[in-house]
């Protein structure tokens, strides 16, 4: 339906997006997000030409609407956009709203677009509310107006750019139960999002978008539930995350020690607490694999409380370090402080993880 | 890590300073085997050792397995965190702590 390939936006000396290409699917419900200043916004707005892209090509449904000779306004038909300040006509009627677009743009007969404009606005909760100005409506209110006036105009997909977030929080549900009933009823959406929860529950894809770019991408249960890569966890879980490169006979405990102790404080770990993590470290990198090659990372989520420590190293066997007998005694020190220890080995990539309760 | 003795006759005892970990434990090791030479009885005074890890722990029953053949090895004033250290580890059936 939307292809995307290359697509780069900068704004002078700086590179917001650089070479971004993905495919949006009929029926799709993709959310976008990623820390503030990432881009996300101007990816959507570049994709119907709000912003001219520096770079890249946008096809719909095949046809090349960055190409100059592309007729733009009859592809941007194809997209409805919801913004955050829903950019009503103040001096119309909520149903005036709905209408004109469609009388004008697409022809349609007055009494047609009434008619549409009514089933829109009843879809959206506010048929009582056809006569009433802008003006009269709540945050919300407005906000579901704007999702109606987008949908009369018919598009294929609807792009929508933080549609909650200049919303009073009392008025996000409302807004969230409309978009939720037409990624339901199977409309192409394109949402930027700060709405975790909304983002999980209604998306059949996710991206995370970070480093100028698409960084991770997946279904919502792989984004949420097993982000891949390092700033998608960190984002996803609130998690504070320490890495540190593991490199085998030149691994310098002390000085890991100090760069470790050091992240534990900043993040108010109790002294106890970061004691413990030193041990459970160095028996881990000195006693139970020694002159690994690899990398030691431990996150802290703030929701759960939790940590977990996780090094991975490369070696072509399997081969579970925490079964040998030779390993008892580090292991009953990890084990006392740890709720779980495990191993996984995948593809050479052997992962062993530690995680202790808050 | 700093390591201070105090030989009293064949009474040896051994103060051990910072931390016993992976790196200072050889320290220790080294210490061991050029001193106990006609020790019967040797304190391990922790009074001021603030760490220990599995690597100080196989060194002190070293030394615990060596006195065991020539006299005694008492530990003194541990604090509670390495206290915790030798609780959980079972080297409190091993070691003698006072």
């Amino acid at each position: 339906m939307i292809k995307i390939t290359g697509l780069t936006k900068r704004f002078g000396d700086l590179t917001v997006l650089q070479n971004v290409s993905t495919e949006i699917g009929k029926g799709e419900v993709i959310s976008i997000i990623g820390p503030s200043g990432c881009g996300k916004s101007t990816f959507l707005r570049c994709i119907n030409l709000l912003e001219k892209p520096t770079a890249g090509e946008i096809f719909i449904n095949g046809e090349n609407i960055s190409d100059r000779r592309a007729d733009v306004n009859r592809l941007r038909q194809k997209m409805g956009m919801v913004f955050q300040s829903f950019n009503l006509y103040s001096h119309l009627m909520i149903i005036e709203n709905l209408m004109l677009g469609p009388q004008k743009l697409l022809k349609t007969p007055r009494q047609q677009a009434f008619d549409n404009g009514m089933k829109y606005l009843e879809m959206v909760g506010l048929a009582g509310k056809a006569y009433s100005y802008p003006d009269e409506l709540s945050g919300g209110q407005k906000q579901r107006a704007a999702i109606a006036r987008t949908l009369a105009m018919k598009p294929e997909i609807v792009l929508f750019d933080e549609p909650t977030s200049a919303l009073d929080p009392t008025m996000v549900g409302e807004v969230l139960a409309v978009m939720r009933k037409l990624a339901t009823e199977g409309l192409t959406m394109l949402i930027v999002t700060h709405e975790m929860k909304f983002a999980r529950d209604v998306s059949t894809r996710v991206l995370y978008m970070d480093e100028q770019g698409i960084y991770e991408e997946g279904s919502s249960e792989q984004v949420f539930d097993h982000p891949q890569r390092p700033k998608t966890r960190a984002f996803i879980h609130k998690i504070r995350s320490f890495v540190h490169k593991i490199e085998g006979k030149h691994f310098d405990l002390y000085a890991f020690n100090a760069r470790l102790e050091q992240f534990l404080k900043r993040h108010m770990f109790t002294e106890k607490k970061i004691n413990t993590m030193l041990l459970i470290s160095e028996e881990l990198l000195c006693n139970i694999l020694p002159d690994i090659e690899g990398e030691y990372m431990l996150e802290y989520s703030d929701e759960t409380g939790e940590t977990t420590v996780t090094v991975s190293y490369m070696k072509e066997e399997e081969e579970n370090p925490l079964t040998s007998e030779e390993h008892s005694l580090p292991l009953m020190i990890i084990q006392n402080s740890a709720k779980d220890v495990s191993y996984h080995f995948a593809d050479n990539k052997n992962t062993i993880k530690i995680t202790l309760e808050g | 890590m700093k390591i201070d003795k105090t030989l009293d006759g064949s009474k040896l005892t051994m103060s051990v300073e910072g931390r016993l970990d992976s790196i200072t434990a050889p320290m220790l090791e080294s210490e061991l085997k050029a001193g106990l030479d006609g020790i019967t009885e040797l304190i391990l005074d922790f009074s001021d050792l603030v760490y220990l890890s599995s690597a100080g722990l196989r060194v002190i029953l070293a030394g615990q397995k060596q006195m065991n053949k020539q006299g005694s090895m008492v530990i003194t004033n541990a604090n509670e965190a390495i206290m915790e250290i030798i609780r959980i580890t079972d080297f409190t059936k091993i070691l003698m702590i006072k």
